[in-house]
């Protein structure tokens, strides 16, 4: 094999050894990884955030156990206080201060609602005990607790749905204590899923796959055109066709090379994601390292694709710019597709990027398969044949006529 | 074809559109010789160097190469030629070493690493990354990798263009090594001086065709015995200058360099040293000289070499 | 003609010529909105489609439980409501058996639902008071203030772009266009003519203010007429901060020139640095749903002061407006002070 070593160790190495290259080809994909399961894989767990909340309550005092309104500020209270494992409560709550007048911190605390140095304001406010005894009587709507939000903030959001769980939570013990609810007839509440197999997946369980192939995809958009326009360009591979090697055998070493890449990726990627991480999904199957390796040829192909329509280094590097982030986001990589209006649809259903990273993820079973089995892998393979076939014809070695 | 030609050229043509860059080139090139093409920017010598070496293919001619016609440039010629280009540059990533050892991996037979190091100089520079090197030190890199299959036949396009004197020296000291190993060189150059004191045989280009071949000082005797004196002509007159048509040909004005050819050096100089006596002329940086390529070109074209 | 005007003519033809520049300056936002706001376009807006398998009179309660807070579609078996779930036709599913309530997710859209989960609870909370012949006597009443009442999550992603775009115009005409003039020793030869330094400073700032004013109008009234979103643009407070934040973030990317040897690191410098700070500024994230860590992490980002300020501008978010005047005037003093800086160290020929 004339050269082809020599060739596809040339193009790993001095891809490793280029920092731009080793950064957004390694070092931006772990960074990825790490930062969206920062976000999303605390999300539903238990004090994701912390929230600053003001409660006042604005119900005097009622002697005896029926002092309903306290035991609703008892209940944000105890949000309020850490945990045993000393985390951050959910709320950092605020109330007035001994002596200080309710009205006006109720005032003054919702412009902090306003201006968002609060997330939210609760009021429990006067005749709350008239209207809750009404209510338990059977006559009127009810008491109500008054939250004021801030428009357009998402804290406001989080903390108004925190409440509305513990409102229900006082509804049932005010209902149960004056009789009128039984909590050992409550109700039995289960929860189960579709689209896995053996419980929930983690989310780094779905993520790593997908930046697996951000990562491939990635290498094959850039890093491919880079090398051979670059290297046509600034006369490089000029010098290779002098020699006997030519440019078939040229084109075996660059692909092998970047599988080699590819390989790399993929083990710094599990490595992290599985000892910093804890995911749980094990590439070991056959099929897994099928999609896996098609991923990589076809996203190989598509960068000799787009080699072969740039003209020059600039031009190639501005195309995969503008392909890179729609393909890669509406190939549902992070996050799963959700509503799309018709046009980000159709990209959808011809990025090959979906159909592997369903197929993938099948295979792995962190998800069940939106696509036939066979579609997953035909769709990526005609578009990889497609890819080499305009290749071969258009891609020109030599920057002359 | 005897085995004392190593490449023998048949009316190569080379056609863009309109733009004949390569118009019916012919010549043939002797085992273990230096074969210079010279001519101006444009001539048309990289484009034939190209067509050689089998990275452009030619409209029409043939191509004799060892001892057999080439209807290609094929592997076989491929691993006994070695190439020098004007342009090319290696990846900036790889070590000095580890772009020899690459191109070592395309020939069936190669040199050894250190021995070609030795050859151009590049030993210290062993382990280093080839964005770091200079200029002239990249040119060697780039002779060593022309030598690493041991070939028989070596293209140079341009091989001290751009260089500083020095390298340039060292580039043909390394020049005439290659020629006494046994190695035939074809080589491209605008410099005459390259031309000159390198080369074996010439072949004077432009336009595309061959003006004149023959060896250097062949060529330049082909001029008769002419004898060129120079002198600079800062502050002198049309009118002074014209008085002096009487002692030869002149050709220079005013203020440029004054050359004045003659058949007759004595009497010319004669004449030359009563003229400057008659006006107060102080002849200065005065130069006697045999002719040279630049002026054969010049005779034959009307140009400049160095454009 | 002026230094100045000459090197204004010569920077904006050069900025239109420039197709690569012009696309990724004016397309780039947009394509941004489209894809972010398409993707989580979920939180917070619609209802969530309920469906429901639940025979019986008690299945009549649950279903007109589950109205009052989602859109409800009933299924005549629990086999027909996972096949509606698979095709995304619902988001999430109830069963009522008699004796269980069974929620039933789709677990991957984990992103999601955390969102229905909250709603479910709210179902089965109301319903197991049904059961027992009870309302609910307590209930919320939401009050908003300051901002839009109804802000949909693009509301806020748009300006959070829109700050991004003025963060790239400013970062990337220091640390790329200028470095780049340097590292084609351009500016070699223009620094051994007479040529003021600052007429060429005035030149590049001017060209890339107006583009980076034009370009946020076009994004934000592309985004108003495609996703027909609503503003309530603060023209001056907007026009204030655009320039004062390009200004900024020059003398950003004028840090960056100056750490980083080699002219040509510095636009890769700028790229890299720009792609974190888009992650971590809560544009296409809301920092509030990042741990701890993050969120400190957030808080040190021009970029997260940028994007407050700008929803504030457009009428998006309320704050103070001590506050808005603060970022801006930090921004822009920042910048013009690092100003003589530039001039000085980064206009200069690459030599040591």
């Amino acid at each position: 094999m004339t050269g082809v070593v020599g060739i596809a160790r040339t193009h790993l190495v001095t891809n490793l050894r280029e920092r731009v290259t080793l950064f957004w080809f390694l070092a931006f994909p772990l960074f990825l990884l790490t930062i969206l399961t920062a976000i999303f894989g605390s999300l539903g767990t238990p004090n994701p955030t912390s929230l600053s909340v003001s409660l006042v309550n604005l119900e005097p005092r009622r002697e005896g156990p029926a002092d309903f309104a306290a035991v609703v500020e008892e209940a944000f209270a105890h949000l309020g206080a850490s945990d045993t494992h000393g985390r951050d409560p959910l709320f950092h709550l605020r109330r007035p201060a001994i002596g200080e007048d309710p009205q006006e911190f109720l005032d003054r605390e919702r412009d902090a609602v306003r201006i968002g140095d609060r997330a939210l304001l609760i009021e429990i406010p006067a005749g709350f005990h008239q209207r809750l005894d009404a209510a338990i009587a059977g006559d009127g709507p009810g008491a109500e607790i008054r939250v004021y939000t801030s428009g357009g903030r998402i804290s406001s959001d989080l903390a108004r749905s925190i409440v509305d769980q513990v409102v229900a939570a006082v509804n049932g013990r005010i209902l149960s204590a004056v009789g009128r609810f039984d909590p050992s007839r409550a109700l039995t509440v289960e929860r189960a899923s579709i689209g896995s197999s053996g419980g929930d997946p983690l989310y780094i369980d779905f993520l790593l796959p997908g930046v697996v192939l951000m990562a491939f995809f990635t290498a094959g958009l850039f890093g491919v055109p880079g090398t051979i326009l670059f290297g046509r360009e600034r006369r490089i591979l000029k010098r290779y066709w002098v020699t006997p090697l030519d440019s078939r055998r040229f084109l075996v070493g660059f692909s092998i090379g970047h599988l080699a890449l590819c390989a790399l990726q993929f083990a710094a990627l599990l490595l992290l994601g599985r000892f910093a991480f804890g995911a749980r999904v094990g590439f070991a199957s056959p099929t897994a390292v099928g999609f896996l390796l098609l991923a990589a040829v076809v996203f190989l192909a598509f960068g000799f694709l787009i080699s072969s329509v740039a003209r020059t280094a600039n031009a190639g590097m501005a195309i995969a710019n503008v392909l890179n982030l729609p393909m890669m986001f509406l190939g549902g990589l992070f996050f799963p597709i959700g509503e799309l209006p018709a046009v980000l649809r159709g990209i959808m259903f011809i990025n090959p990027v979906t159909y592997l990273a369903d197929g993938l993820r099948a295979s792995l079973g962190v998800s069940a398969a939106t696509v036939p089995f066979v579609t997953t892998i035909a769709v990526p393979l005609i578009w990889a044949g497609v890819c080499i076939a305009v290749a071969s014809r258009r891609l020109r070695w030599d920057v002359e006529r | 074809m005897s085995e004392r030609e190593t490449l023998r050229v048949t009316n190569l043509v080379k056609h863009y559109g309109s733009v004949h860059a390569v118009d019916g080139v012919s010549f043939s090139v002797a085992a273990q010789t230096v074969f210079t093409l010279l001519g101006p920017n444009g001539a048309g010598k990289t484009t034939t160097l190209e067509i050689l070496e089998g990275i452009r293919r030619p409209d029409a001619g043939s191509i004799e190469a060892f001892g057999e016609r080439r209807s290609r440039i094929d592997r076989a010629v491929k691993e006994r030629m070695g190439v020098l280009l004007q342009d090319s540059q290696f990846e900036p990533y790889l070590k000095v070493r580890e772009v020899i050892a690459l191109f070592s991996s395309f020939f069936r037979r190669s040199l050894p690493l250190g021995e070609i190091l030795d050859r151009v100089a590049l030993r210290e520079k062993e382990s280093a990354l080839v964005r770091t090197l200079s200029g002239g030190q990249r040119q060697r890199l780039a002779v060593g990798v022309a030598l690493v299959n041991d070939p028989d036949l070596i293209f140079l396009d341009e091989p001290t263009t751009g260089l500083d004197p020095q390298a340039r020296r060292t580039m043909w000291s390394l020049v005439s090594d290659l020629r006494r190993a046994g190695k035939t060189i074809i080589l491209t150059t605008h410099y005459m001086e390259e031309a000159e004191s390198l080369s074996d045989y010439v072949c004077i280009m432009d336009h595309g065709r061959i003006i004149a071949e023959g060896t250097p000082r062949g060529l330049a005797s082909e001029l008769g015995e002419e004898t060129f004196i120079e002198f600079d002509g800062r502050g002198l007159s049309d009118a002074q200058l014209s008085a002096l048509g009487s002692a030869g040909r002149v050709t220079g004005a005013g203020g440029e360099l004054i050359s004045l050819e003659t058949t007759d050096l004595a009497g010319t100089m004669e004449r030359l040293i009563a003229w400057s006596k008659r006006n107060d002329v102080a002849l200065r940086d005065m130069t006697v000289r045999q002719p040279n390529l630049e002026d054969v070109f010049l005779s034959l074209t009307g140009r400049r070499l160095r454009d | 003609m002026t230094a100045y005007r000459a090197l204004l003519h010569a920077e904006w033809r050069l900025f239109l010529r420039d197709k690569v520049s012009l696309s990724f300056t004016f397309l780039f936002p947009l394509l941004f909105i489209l894809i972010f706001g398409s993707l989580m376009g979920g939180i917070g807006d619609a209802d969530a489609r309920i469906g429901i398998v639940a025979p019986g009179d008690d299945g009549h309660r649950l279903e007109r439980i589950a109205a009052e807070t989602g859109r409800i579609q009933p299924y005549p078996d629990r086999g027909g409501l996972e096949a509606a779930l698979e095709g995304r036709r619902i988001d999430f599913g109830a069963i009522w058996d008699g004796d269980r309530l069974t929620f039933l997710y789709d677990s991957r859209r984990s992103q999601e639902n955390y969102a229905f989960e909250e709603v479910a609870r709210g179902i089965a909370t109301r319903f197991d008071l049904d059961l027992q012949g009870v309302a609910p006597v307590v209930r919320t009443a939401v009050e908003s203030v300051g901002g839009r009442g109804t802000t949909k999550w693009l509301n806020l992603v748009v300006p959070g772009i829109l700050a991004f775009s003025t963060l790239s115009a400013g970062l990337f005409a220091v640390s790329g266009h200028v470095t780049g003039m340097k590292q084609r020793k351009l500016l070699d030869r223009m620094i051994v003519t007479p040529m003021p330094r600052v007429a060429l400073l005035a030149a590049v700032i001017t060209v890339r203010l107006a583009v980076v004013y034009l370009s946020t109008l076009i994004t934000l009234v592309t985004a108003i007429l495609v996703f027909r979103l609503e503003f309530d643009v603060h023209w001056l407070h907007y026009s204030l901060f655009i320039p004062a934040g390009t200004l900024g973030a020059m003398g950003l990317g004028t840090a960056i020139a100056l750490v980083v040897r080699q002219p040509s690191s510095a636009g890769n410098i700028a790229n890299a640095v720009s792609m974190i700070m888009m992650f971590l500024s809560g544009i296409y994230f809301p920092v509030e749903i990042m741990p701890a860590l993050l969120r400190a992490v957030s808080r040190a980002m021009p970029l997260t002061y940028m994007a407050d300020a700008l929803r504030y501008a457009t009428g998006v978010m309320d704050m103070s407006a001590a506050r808005f005047w603060m970022t801006t005037g930090a921004l822009f003093g920042f910048g013009v002070s690092v100003l003589p800086v530039l001039a000085r160290y980064v206009v200069r020929a690459d030599r040591r």
